[in-house]
């Protein structure tokens, strides 16, 4: 769970990148369906953070973090769908995503639009326990 | 002074219009980093003239159409004077030849050199302006970037190229806080043009300048250090010429 202070920092950076109001960047907001966020916007986002907080996130970090490590052939069912290896490790790092309701419906390429404020928050706090331990 | 507390790096800044540059950014009050690849008397010397005139700079090795040393030419900047906060792209090279003649070698060196080192050293340089929010790039082009002239198609190609990238860039960091703006100077005696005056002592280019003179490396410099200052805070993405007019002009027209 993300500090005040994280889940504050993180808010104003999405808010400050994205020109949009505090009321629409809530924590369930997802960061490119519900508020438009394209790559440079993602880019912006994380160099705000990194300023606000120090914590040092890169865009290709994203991706990993939401795969989990996995290769891609481990990720995904061979459908194109994330596999339920893949669904499990989802359901930790984005844990609006039920690994039951989402089995084979889910698009390994259109995860990325299911992430959220919340989701980016947490991923901060982790870094920022993994940098002070 | 305009530029206290700044640290620049003026790529090939041991002579010519780099050097008038990191001169003129020193007396601004920037620290400058003065890259070279080849001339290290040259950069020696621009070092402890700034030095000697109270400043501070230091001479910063590498050819910038190598990505390995851009990348350690701006380290060594922000190691040695403390931060980053304005690049000069300025180091280039010129193989003038008639299409016709030219070895195709020529290009992709004036090309890898003019307009690969302006993307390797800007590259290099602005993940640590964008993490500061602040910077300025300022390129310097040339108006051949723009305007034709016979036997300089690899050196025009490659200019026009930098604009190109200019109004990218600027696009693409502005958000960031970091301005990027290109200077396009004429005709400015330095060894790299020596050959388009050494005919006839340049008369046959003076007639056709506006101006009936030559630009002074001064010029160029006075310009980049408005547009690396905060004089120029809501500039970015322009093209300056400082040329005596000569991009303006189609001809000189029938006499009235």
């Amino acid at each position: 769970m993300a500090s005040p202070e994280i889940q504050t920092a993180v808010q104003e950076a999405v808010v400050g990148a994205l020109g949009v109001g505090e009321d629409e960047a809530t924590p369930d907001a997802t960061l490119m369906d519900d508020l438009g966020a394209e790559s440079i916007d993602l880019l912006d986002i994380l160099f705000r953070i990194e300023r606000s907080t120090g914590v040092k996130i890169q865009a290709s970090d994203l991706g990993d973090y939401i795969q989990g490590g996995m290769s891609e052939e481990e990720f995904g069912d061979g459908s194109g769908n994330v596999s339920r290896k893949g669904l499990e490790h989802l359901s930790r790092v984005m844990p609006q995503i039920d690994a039951d309701e989402y089995e084979g419906k889910l698009e390994a390429e259109k995860v990325i639009s299911h992430f959220t404020v919340q989701n980016l928050a947490d991923m901060v706090a982790e870094r920022a326990g993994a940098a002070a331990g | 002074m305009n530029l206290e507390g700044k640290v620049a790096l003026v790529t090939g800044g041991s002579r010519g219009i780099g050097r008038a540059i990191a001169e003129a950014l020193a007396a601004e009050g920037a620290a400058v980093a003065v890259n070279y690849r080849s001339s290290k008397g040259g950069a020696d010397e621009v070092v402890a003239a700034i030095t000697a005139a109270g400043g501070k700079a230091v001479a910063v090795p590498g050819d910038v159409a190598s990505w390995d040393d851009a990348q350690a030419m701006v380290q060594q900047t922000i190691d040695e004077l403390g931060g980053l906060h304005i690049l000069v792209n300025n180091a280039g090279i010129s193989k003038d030849a008639l299409i016709f003649n030219m070895d195709p070698n020529d290009w992709l060196d004036v090309m890898r050199t003019n307009f690969g080192g302006v993307f390797n050293c800007t590259k290099a340089a602005i993940g640590h302006f964008m993490g500061e929010r602040d910077g300025a790039i300022v390129n310097i082009s040339s108006v051949m970037g723009e305007r034709g002239w016979i036997g300089e198609s690899n050196y025009s190609a490659s200019k026009g190229a930098v604009n190109a990238f200019t109004r990218c860039c600027a696009m693409e960091l502005a958000r960031f806080g970091v301005r990027v703006n290109a200077v396009l100077p004429g005709f400015v005696p330095t060894e790299l043009v020596e050959g388009l005056v050494e005919k006839d002592g340049g008369k046959g280019i003076l007639r056709q300048l506006p101006m009936k003179s030559f630009g002074d490396v001064s010029d160029v410099a006075r310009l980049v250090c408005f547009l690396a200052g905060p004089d120029s805070k809501y500039m970015t993405g322009s093209f300056v010429t400082v040329d005596g007019g000569a991009a303006a002009m189609l001809g000189t027209g029938a006499p009235l």
